[in-house]
C-alpha cells in the first residue's frame, strides 16, 4: 500500500528531489531510512530511488580507479541492502552496477593490455613453472591475436577450469580484488575515466525503469487473444499496460480478484479508473484511461472465488514483486492461491516481470522473504474484544514455486521459468552474486 | 566407486592405460573417476614420445577407448576423458595457426608437469561447493541423503564444523544405507557411507541410518534431501548409485527439494531417453526359470576356482549399479560453478563442444 499521498509525504519524489540539493552521505541516510520506514514501497519506486542515489555516489566518488568504485558503492550497496532485505530490486540495481564498472575496467584492461602484455605476464603469482610456462604463453597470444580470442581467454570456460590455469584460486566469489575473471585488474593502472561511462551506463538502466512496463506491453498481442478470459491479482501497474495493450486491438474479458486486506482499494481503483493518486508512481499511468474505458468488461471479485471461476478462465497473468534465480517469484499474498488453481485446471500461468526485479538470490529460505504487514487491516483495533484474544497476520507476500509458473515475460520476451538463470548470468557478475 | 576390475592380460601396449586407471583409483580413495581418467590418460602422454598433435589425438581417443571398453560403467569416465580431449583441442585451436608444434610442446609441459594440480583442484572444488551448498543446510533441518558421494559427506561436515562461520549448523541427517548383502565377495563389508555415517556423528551431528526400503517412510521427517552424482548428463539429469532415482520421485511426491551435489567435471555428453538407455550393460532384471537358476549353480560349482566366470554371478545384486535420475526430479545442481538450474548443464557442455 502507498502511504497516504500529502505534498510533504516523505517518499521517491521528495527523494529525488532532495537527491540534487543534499550531501550525498545524507542522501544514503535518507534513502536508507525511507526504506526502512517503507515509505519508499513498489519494486520500481525502490529501484529508481537506488539507480538515481548511485549516480550520485559514482559522480561524487572522485577516483577513476575501478577497485575503489566498486569498493565504494558495495558498502553503500550493502547499508542499502540491510535497511530492508526483502526489497530484492535494491541489490540487484547495486549488482547491475557494480557489473558495469567491472565490464568498463575490464574493457579498458582489455585496451591497453596489449601495450603492457610484457609487465602482465609475471603477475599472476604462481610459483609453479609449468604454470608460468604457459601463462606467458596465453599472455602473449592474448596480446597479438585478434580481440575474439582474447575474449576468449578473458572469460574461461567454467568446466575448463580444473584443466586451466589456477586463476580460479585467488578469485574467490564476492571479494573485491578479484575484480575480473582473470584477477588481473587491480594492478592496471586505468588510463581514462570510467566514471563517465559508468554514469551513462547507470542512466541507462533508469531509462529502463522508465521504459519497462511498456516494453513488456508490447508483447501484450502475442498472448492475448480476442475472447479470452484473462485472470488478474492486484492494482500492479505492469499488468494494466499490458492488458491495455491488447484492450486497444482486441476484446476479451477480465476477472480481476481484488486481493484484500493490502491491495483492495488499490484494485478497486484500477478496475474503476478513478485516479489512482499514487504520487509514487512517477509517470503518466495516473492519466491513462482504464480498462472498462476501452469496452472491455472487468469483473472484480473477491480473492474466495478465484477457484470457482478458475475453469472458465483461459489464461492467468500476474505481476510480480521480485523473481528469484530458481524461476520462483515473491509477490502479493494470493499469488499462490491462484497459481495453484490454475494448475489444478491446467490453466498457463503467466508472469510479468521487468528483468529489474530478477534477482540472482537463491531462495534457501521462502519463509524469511515473507513480509508481514499491518494486522489491523485484517482486524481493526477497535475490535478490542477480538484483537485481545486472537493472533492476526498478515502476510504480505507470497512464495510462488517454479513449477506453477508456465512463462515468464519480461522486458527481453518470453522465457521459459527454467530459462532465468540464462538471464540473470547474463545480467550479474558471477562476483557479485554475494557481494 | 567402479570396481577393481584389473584386467592387465588385456595390455595392447606397454603402457597400460586400465591398469593405471584402476591403480589411481584404489590409491587415493578420494579419487573420482573422471579425475583418475584425466590422470591416466596424462601418465600415458607422460609415457609416450608423442610430438605432433594428430598422433597425439590420435593415441588419445584410442586409448580412452580401451578404457571405456574395459571398464563396465564408463559414464563417470568419460567425462573425464571427454573434458581431457576438448581441453586439448580447444588449447591446441586458441592460438590459431601461429607455430602450432612450440605451443604443442608448451601445452604438453603444462598437462605433464600440473598432474598433481588437476588433483588438488578437483578436490578444493568439493570446498567450493560446499561453500556454495551450506546455505541449503539451514539450522534445525533435517537432510536425507544415500550413497558413499565424497562431495556430499564433505559438505555435510563443513556444515557442521563452520568453525570460522557464524556458528554451525545444528542439523540431522537421514542417511540411506543400501544393504551390504549384494556384495557376495566380501559380506562382511559394511555398508557404503558408513564412513560418513561415522565423521558426521563424531562432529555432535545427530544421524539416522535406514535401509532403502525406509525412505518414503522417513521423508516426510526430512526437510531436503541431498544426493550425489556420478555423472551428470546433458538434459540435466544424474547417473548415480542405484536407488537414488526412487529416491528422486518420493521427494517429487512429497513436494521436498531434491539437490544434487555434483563436480562440473562430472557433467557427461550423455543423453539418456531413461532408464534402460544408459550406455552400459548392467543386468539388474535377470529373469530366470528355475531350470536356469539350477544350470547356473552347477556352473559355479564347476568353475568355482576360475575367477573368470564371477562377474556373471554377481550380476544379480551388482554393487556398482547406477540409474538415471530424470531431470524434472531434480531441483537444482550445486555444482563448483555456481547453484545450477538443470537446463544449465546442457550450455556448460555445449560451451565445451561447440
Amino acid at each position: 500500500m502507498p502511504p497516504p499521498s500529502a505534498p510533504l509525504t516523505p517518499g521517491l519524489a521528495s527523494f529525488l528531489k532532495s537527491l540534487k540539493i543534499n550531501p550525498i552521505d545524507t542522501s544514503i541516510d535518507n534513502l536508507i531510512s525511507l526504506l526502512k520506514r517503507r515509505q519508499i514501497r513498489h519494486s520500481r519506486s525502490c529501484a529508481t530511488a537506488t539507480a538515481y542515489l548511485l549516480r550520485s555516489v559514482i559522480s561524487a566518488c572522485r577516483t577513476s580507479d575501478a577497485s575503489k568504485l566498486i569498493e565504494r558503492v558495495q558498502s553503500v550497496g550493502r547499508r542499502l541492502i540491510a535497511a530492508q532485505p526483502r526489497e530484492m530490486v535494491v541489490g540487484n540495481i547495486v549488482r547491475r552496477v557494480l557489473g558495469l564498472i567491472r565490464d568498463e575496467a575490464e574493457d579498458d584492461r582489455d585496451g591497453d593490455f596489449s601495450l603492457s602484455e610484457a609487465g602482465s605476464e609475471s603477475l599472476p603469482q604462481t610459483p609453479r613453472a609449468g604454470d608460468d610456462l604457459s601463462e606467458s604463453l596465453y599472455g602473449r597470444h592474448d596480446g597479438s591475436a585478434s580481440k575474439p580470442l582474447s575474449s576468449l581467454a578473458a572469460h574461461p570456460i567454467s568446466m575448463f577450469s580444473l584443466l586451466s590455469q589456477p586463476e580460479s584460486e585467488n578469485s574467490l566469489p564476492g571479494s573485491p580484488a578479484s575484480a575480473s575473471p582473470s584477477g588481473r585488474l587491480p594492478a592496471h593502472p586505468q588510463n581514462k575515466d570510467i566514471r563517465a561511462e559508468v554514469l551513462d551506463g547507470i542512466n541507462e538502466i533508469i531509462d529502463e525503469l522508465g521504459q519497462v512496463d511498456d516494453q513488456i506491453a508490447a508483447y501484450a498481442l502475442d498472448h492475448i487473444h480476442s475472447n479470452e478470459i484473462i485472470l488478474t491479482h492486484t492494482s500492479s501497474t505492469t499488468v494494466q499496460k499490458f492488458l491495455l495493450k491488447a484492450a486497444a486491438k482486441r476484446k476479451f474479458t477480465v476477472i480481476h480478484a481484488e486481493s484484500y486486506p493490502n491491495n483492495h482499494e488499490a484494485t478497486h481503483a484500477t478496475v474503476s479508473g478513478t485516479a489512482p493518486n499514487d504520487d509514487e508512481l512517477l509517470s503518466t499511468e495516473s492519466f491513462q484511461k482504464p480498462l472498462i474505458a476501452h469496452g472491455i468488461t472487468v469483473i472484480l471479485i473477491p480473492d474466495s472465488a478465484v477457484f470457482a471461476l478458475m475453469s472458465r478462465v483461459n489464461k492467468v497473468i500476474l505481476g510480480t514483486h521480485s523473481v528469484l534465480a530458481n524461476g520462483g517469484l515473491v509477490a502479493s499474498a494470493g499469488t499462490r492461491v491462484i497459481a495453484r488453481a490454475a494448475k489444478v485446471h491446467q490453466t498457463p500461468v503467466v508472469v510479468v516481470s521487468g528483468v529489474y526485479k530478477l534477482s540472482p538470490v537463491y531462495p534457501f529460505d521462502f519463509d524469511s522473504l515473507i513480509e508481514y504487514g499491518d494486522s489491523s487491516k485484517v482486524i481493526g483495533y477497535e475490535d478490542g474484544d477480538l484483537v485481545e484474544q486472537i493472533d492476526v497476520q498478515n502476510p504480505l507476500y507470497d512464495y510462488v514455486p517454479a513449477e506453477l509458473v508456465d512463462l515468464y515475460i519480461t522486458n527481453l520476451g518470453g522465457h521459459a521459468p527454467s530459462y532465468l538463470y540464462r538471464i540473470v548470468s547474463d545480467h550479474y557478475r558471477k562476483e557479485d552474486i554475494n557481494f | 566407486m567402479a570396481t577393481a576390475d584389473p584386467r592387465t592380460s588385456k595390455a595392447s601396449e606397454p603402457f597400460d592405460i586400465v591398469a593405471t586407471y584402476n591403480d589411481l583409483l584404489r590409491s587415493d580413495p578420494d579419487l573420482t573417476m573422471p579425475i583418475a581418467a584425466i590422470e591416466a590418460l596424462v601418465l600415458l602422454l607422460t609415457h609416450s614420445p608423442s610430438s605432433t598433435i594428430s598422433e597425439t589425438l590420435d593415441l588419445l581417443e584410442k586409448s580412452t577407448a580401451h578404457l571405456k571398453k574395459s571398464i563396465p560403467n564408463p559414464i563417470g569416465l568419460s567425462a573425464g576423458t571427454d573434458l581431457f580431449q576438448r581441453y586439448l583441442i580447444t588449447t591446441l585451436q586458441r592460438p590459431g595457426q601461429l607455430g602450432p608444434a612450440g605451443d604443442f610442446n608448451a601445452i604438453r609441459a603444462h598437462l605433464l608437469s600440473n598432474s598433481r594440480l588437476f588433483i588438488r583442484r578437483a578436490k578444493e572444488s568439493r570446498d567450493k561447493i560446499a561453500a556454495f551448498g551450506r546455505g541449503f543446510v539451514r539450522d534445525g533441518s533435517t537432510v536425507l541423503t544415500n550413497g558413499g558421494s565424497r562431495v556430499v559427506a564433505s559438505l555435510l561436515q563443513q556444515a557442521a564444523d563452520e568453525k570460522g562461520g557464524p556458528s554451525a549448523v545444528r542439523f540431522n541427517v537421514i542417511y540411506v544405507l543400501s544393504s551390504p548383502k549384494g556384495d557376495i565377495e566380501s559380506p562382511t563389508a559394511e555398508p557404503e557411507g558408513m564412513e560418513t555415517v561415522r565423521a558426521l556423528r563424531a562432529k555432535g551431528v545427530p544421524v539416522a541410518t535406514i535401509p532403502e526400503s525406509a525412505v518414503a517412510y522417513s521423508l516426510g521427517k526430512a526437510d531436503v534431501v541431498i544426493v550425489g552424482a556420478e555423472g551428470v548428463v546433458e538434459n540435466g539429469g544424474i547417473v548415480s548409485r542405484m536407488g537414488t532415482y526412487q529416491i528422486g520421485l518420493l521427494a517429487k511426491a512429497m513436494g521436498k527439494p531434491f539437490y544434487v551435489v555434483a563436480e562440473s567435471h562430472k557433467f557427461v555428453r550423455v543423453y539418456p531417453l531413461g532408464q534402460y538407455d544408459l550406455p552400459i550393460e548392467q543386468h539388474v532384471i535377470d529373469f530366470k526359470t528355475q531350470e536356469e537358476v539350477d544350470t547356473a549353480k552347477q556352473q559355479q560349482s564347476n568353475s568355482a576356482n576360475s575367477p573368470g566366470t564371477t562377474q556373471g554371478l554377481n550380476s544379480e545384486f551388482h554393487p556398482d549399479a547406477v540409474d538415471f535420475t530424470p531431470p524434472h526430479l531434480i531441483s537444482a545442481l550445486i555444482t563448483d560453478s555456481g547453484v545450477l538450474t538443470p537446463s544449465a548443464v546442457s550450455e556448460e557442455l555445449i560451451k565445451i563442444w561447440f
